[in-house]
């Protein structure tokens, strides 16, 4: 069987804060035989702008990543998030429009977040790293709950040697993020995040991982300014052994 | 037009205006109330034989209600007494007229008969169905079990038949109707009151029974 | 719009003052969790569970197709076996046949067993206004009353309060006892409501409930209760008013197990409530108990206007709680920062189509978006996705905030041209990686963000432009 054409869907956050992710990504869909390609007109998936009530803009959005990402075999994300608009939202942003729809499902099929493509499709269960720390996990809220993002992940750090992976009390519990939640209702976000950062300190772990940048960055953010003591990395970051690069807001 | 006139016109234009609309929707309904569709039943509303018995018996002890078993009707007097002596109660208590409640020989015990009152200190009412799904007891009012006995008795005292008992609430229903019963109220009690209103914490005896006692025969 | 003033428009000072409650958190803390576990242990014991919900929101939804047929069918039981329905359009219809039955029954005190439906209409504050004394009846709405609250939560009540605020009310409302009296114990406070409450119940000339079902083919009205308060409100008074809205029709008993099966698991976890009684009518002739006038006040107040629209799935709710339960805002700041009846997931959808998404629209903006609601919810409510339509009408009415509107029209033009896009990612990322800094303590314009947080500085360049550029 020839190699499978991987379309890398980036994501804002990742192109902008944290281009080391895209990487690690790459690397793990290489390894696992697939060839990465990333098309070069991708912006954003919409998210913001669906979320937000604007749909005029999340369908042009849409249609663009649509047009950009469905001559691929597949389209991987680093992030349950963006991968959940493109597999859940798009068909309701265009019903009504049956062609798109048609479009949008196809592109549906294909597309996925990155451990559960290399899980569920590849049926990759070992990454072949070793590391001796202790991590804990924290679901995302869309890929744990649109995606079903939840054992995959525990699947493969289960393969890195040395690695310990310590649940932490309601890891299933949103950070806080939420997009533009976080700014809009700082206080209550800051409550959210702050339950977080203390059930994550609690497990004793020296980092957290999740698979989306947004809820990281915010986790990270909040450790920071409390002075908590573990680091957050995005959970590709382990599983492609990439541990040079700073943690999320760590000094280089 | 009245408001009942400006509602139900909402609703049907409401109605008439999906597209998936039945031509003939007042069929559709009249037979969907008197045959209705047949639902999931959850393994745990259709045990039968010993089986039956055995959840239901589980199910009342979760939920906080205490049993004794008698093996005929003419046993119920003897063994209210005795459990009345056993909670350390008054040889007191309220019911209905219920004709299994007359037959008895209930010897010294103070019986009185009637509607709850402000002080019952403990209430007798007979079951006409219960449920082992849930361990639920379903009591029918009338002059034979008034409804306020249910409620205002501190302790409460049911007698079941235990050829009564029903797996679930859908057969329940089907023998509930095959009797032909039409009371003002039907009473499904899984155990005595309770509420966690204050700090979070489950208490027994809020305002309706802080105990409830099967007796069950046969 | 009803009794109660909605704040809900101040949902974000309602919040940040929720936040510094110190008696509020403690009891938010005290209960997170305990709903939860319950919940998820209940319906672990039901391997069928997930197709009785299928089956619970296909029953539903053929009701609200056909809801006209139901109601006439409904009304007609109920008729036939004595008793009378009263349509009311609005809370305020509500208010006025209510207290015209209060009236004409000569009564001074009305007993109350729960509904948020007499919430929603503010029908304690009217009945007050005329003379006539409302008593709450379940104890957390008695703790409420006596406090001067509306409820915080739609199956607890009293969530909000503390233990020893408890003990305060009851001091301060039962000042007839004696002031040295022992009420140290859980159980002595609940004693305490017990007998306060007992004779008011033999007082009261009139009793209202509210239904969580009401049944077409029988025309019984169906309450679920844990405390036995709600029967004795409406078996000892001689006048029996049901206070229900429109959608609480199923069409036969057996529908009703259907919906009983998900209620008390999804809300307190129990397999079912303690009390599920079925009333019809008024007492039969032979009957030596229950009220003699039995009346039904059927609620519009906006909701046949959903019928039809995206927010119809609203109507399947049976009421549970499970979505705040589940909720990481409300476990956060309770339920009467959302300023009016109904809190959480359920009230930020409902109340905007109650009340006008004027006034509170904000509430389906303050979530987000996690979907542990619509994961648990019992009829398979569809939340974040009503929410979200919810701000798509605000944003097409132009009610969304000028300065997001902006930033999302100017962040779009940008994200459909990808050249600009670049551009501006390019700048973004340099102005900030140019200090060096690994993070920020203050930021221009993300105020909302290094308030609480710090704000991680990025890697430096942008992925698209290394890729270009050819690393790997």
């Amino acid at each position: 069987m020839s190699a499978p054409r991987v379309a890398l869907l980036v994501t804002c956050l990742v192109d902008m804060f944290r281009p080391s992710v895209g990487f690690a990504t790459v690397k793990l869909l290489e390894d696992a035989g697939c060839t990465v390609e990333v098309p070069q007109r991708q912006t954003c998936c919409g998210q913001p702008a669906w979320n937000s009530g604007d749909r005029e803009h999340a369908k042009a959005l849409a249609a663009q990543v649509i047009e950009e990402f469905e001559g691929f075999d597949y389209v991987v994300a680093p992030s349950g998030s963006c991968a959940a608009t493109v597999v859940k939202d798009y068909t309701e942003m265009f019903k009504g429009d049956e062609a798109m729809v048609t479009r949008a499902k196809a592109l549906a099929a294909k597309t996925h977040e990155i451990t559960s493509f290399l899980t569920d499709v590849l049926g990759i269960n070992d990454v072949k790293q070793a590391l001796t720390t202790s991590v804990t996990y924290h679901d995302s809220c869309s890929g744990l709950r649109s995606l079903g993002v939840s054992e995959q992940p525990r699947k493969l750090l289960g393969s890195v040697e040395g690695l310990e992976l310590r649940e932490m009390v309601e890891n299933d519990v949103c950070c806080g993020f939420g997009g533009t939640f976080c700014v809009k209702f700082p206080d209550v976000s800051n409550s959210m995040v702050s339950d977080k950062t203390r059930n994550i300190a609690d497990t004793g772990a020296d980092m957290v991982l999740a698979g989306d940048l947004g809820c990281l960055m915010n986790m990270a953010g909040k450790a920071s300014r409390e002075g908590r003591n573990f680091k957050a990395r995005h959970v590709v970051e382990i599983l492609a052994g990439d541990t040079k690069t700073p943690a999320i807001g760590e000094d280089k | 037009m009245s408001a009942r006139d400006t509602i139900l016109a909402r609703v049907r234009d409401a109605a008439l205006a999906r597209p998936e609309a039945a031509t003939n929707r007042e069929a559709q309904v009249a037979e969907r109330m008197t045959v209705g569709p047949k639902g999931i039943i959850p393994h745990q509303g259709q045990a039968t034989g010993p089986q039956k018995l055995r959840q239901f018996l589980e199910k009342l002890e979760a939920n906080d209600t205490t049993v004794t078993r008698v093996s005929s009707e003419d046993e119920i007097a003897h063994a209210v007494a005795r459990e009345l002596r056993k909670r350390n109660l008054p040889a007191a208590i309220r019911m209905g007229e219920d004709p299994m409640f007359h037959a008895q020989d209930w010897g010294s015990l103070d019986v009185s008969r009637g509607p709850g009152r402000l002080e019952e200190p403990v209430t007798l009412s007979r079951a006409q169905f219960a449920i082992a799904e849930t361990g639920t007891l379903v009591l029918t009012s009338g002059p034979d079990n008034p409804v306020t006995l249910t409620f205002l008795g501190e302790t409460h005292f049911v007698v079941l038949r235990t050829e009564d008992l029903r797996s679930g609430f859908e057969d329940m229903w089907g023998d509930f109707r095959k009797r032909g019963l039409d009371p003002r109220t039907v009473n499904m009690v899984s155990g005595p009151s309770r509420s966690a209103d204050i700090g979070q914490v489950l208490q027994l005896g809020a305002h309706g029974p802080v105990a409830l006692h099967l007796f069950m025969v046969g | 719009m009803s009794g109660h003033v909605p704040t809900s428009s101040a949902f974000k000072s309602n919040s940040q003052e929720a936040l510094v409650n110190r008696n509020l958190q403690a009891a938010l803390r005290g209960s997170r969790g305990n709903f939860i576990a319950k919940r998820a242990a209940a319906r672990a014991n039901v391997p069928e569970f997930d197709d009785i919900r299928d089956q619970a929101r296909d029953m539903k939804n053929h009701v609200l197709a056909n809801l006209d047929l139901y109601l006439e069918a409904y009304e007609k039981k109920v008729t036939e076996a004595g008793g009378h329905v009263h349509w009311a359009e609005t809370a305020e219809d509500a208010r006025r046949i209510v207290l015209d039955i209060c009236r004409k029954s000569n009564a001074k005190t009305v007993n109350k067993g729960k509904t948020m439906i007499s919430e929603e209409c503010g029908i304690n504050d009217h009945l007050a206004e005329n003379g006539i004394k409302p008593v709450e009846t379940d104890l957390g709405e008695y703790i409420i009353q006596l406090r001067g609250e509306i409820p915080s939560h739609i199956i607890a009540p009293a969530v909000h309060v503390t233990v020893p605020e408890i003990e305060e009310a009851f001091r301060k409302h039962h000042a007839h006892l004696p002031p040295d009296r022992d009420l140290s114990e859980l159980a002595s406070l609940q004693a305490e409501a017990r007998s306060e409450l007992r004779a008011k119940y033999f007082e009261a000339e009139v009793g209202i409930t509210g239904a969580n079902m009401l049944i077409a083919e029988t025309g019984q009205s169906v309450i679920v209760t844990n405390e036995g308060n709600g029967d004795l409100s409406q078996s000892l008074p001689k006048v029996h008013i049901v206070m229900a809205s429109l959608e609480k029709i199923v069409p036969t008993l057996e529908d009703s197990a259907t919906l009983l099966r998900l209620l008390a698991r999804s809300a307190t976890g129990q397999e079912m409530s303690v009390y599920t009684t079925f009333s019809s009518g008024p007492k039969r002739s032979e009957d030596p108990d229950g009220p003699e006038e039995y009346h039904v006040v059927l609620l519009d107040n906006g909701r046949s206007n959903m019928i039809g629209t995206e927010f119809e799935e609203m109507l399947r709710c049976i009421r549970c709680g499970a979505c705040m339960n589940h909720c990481p805002v409300y476990q956060s700041v309770g339920g009467h920062a959302y300023g009016w009846v109904y809190p959480g997931p359920m009230g930020a959808v409902l109340t905007p189509s109650l009340i006008g998404v004027e006034e509170g629209g904000q509430l389906p903006n303050a979530s987000t978006f996690c979907g542990r609601c619509e994961a648990v919810c019992p009829m398979r409510i569809p939340l974040p996705k009503m929410m979200r339509s919810w701000r798509e009408r605000e944003f097409e009415k132009n009610l969304t905030p000028s300065a997001t509107r902006y930033g999302l029209g100017v962040w779009a033009w940008a994200a459909q041209r990808p050249w600009a896009y670049r551009l501006a990612a390019r700048i973004a990322n340099r102005s900030l990686g140019i200090t060096g800094k690994s993070k920020f303590s203050k930021l221009p314009l993300a105020g909302g963000w290094t308030k609480f947080r710090d704000f991680p500085a990025p890697q430096g360049g942008t992925f698209m432009d290394q890729w270009k550029a050819g690393k790997r």
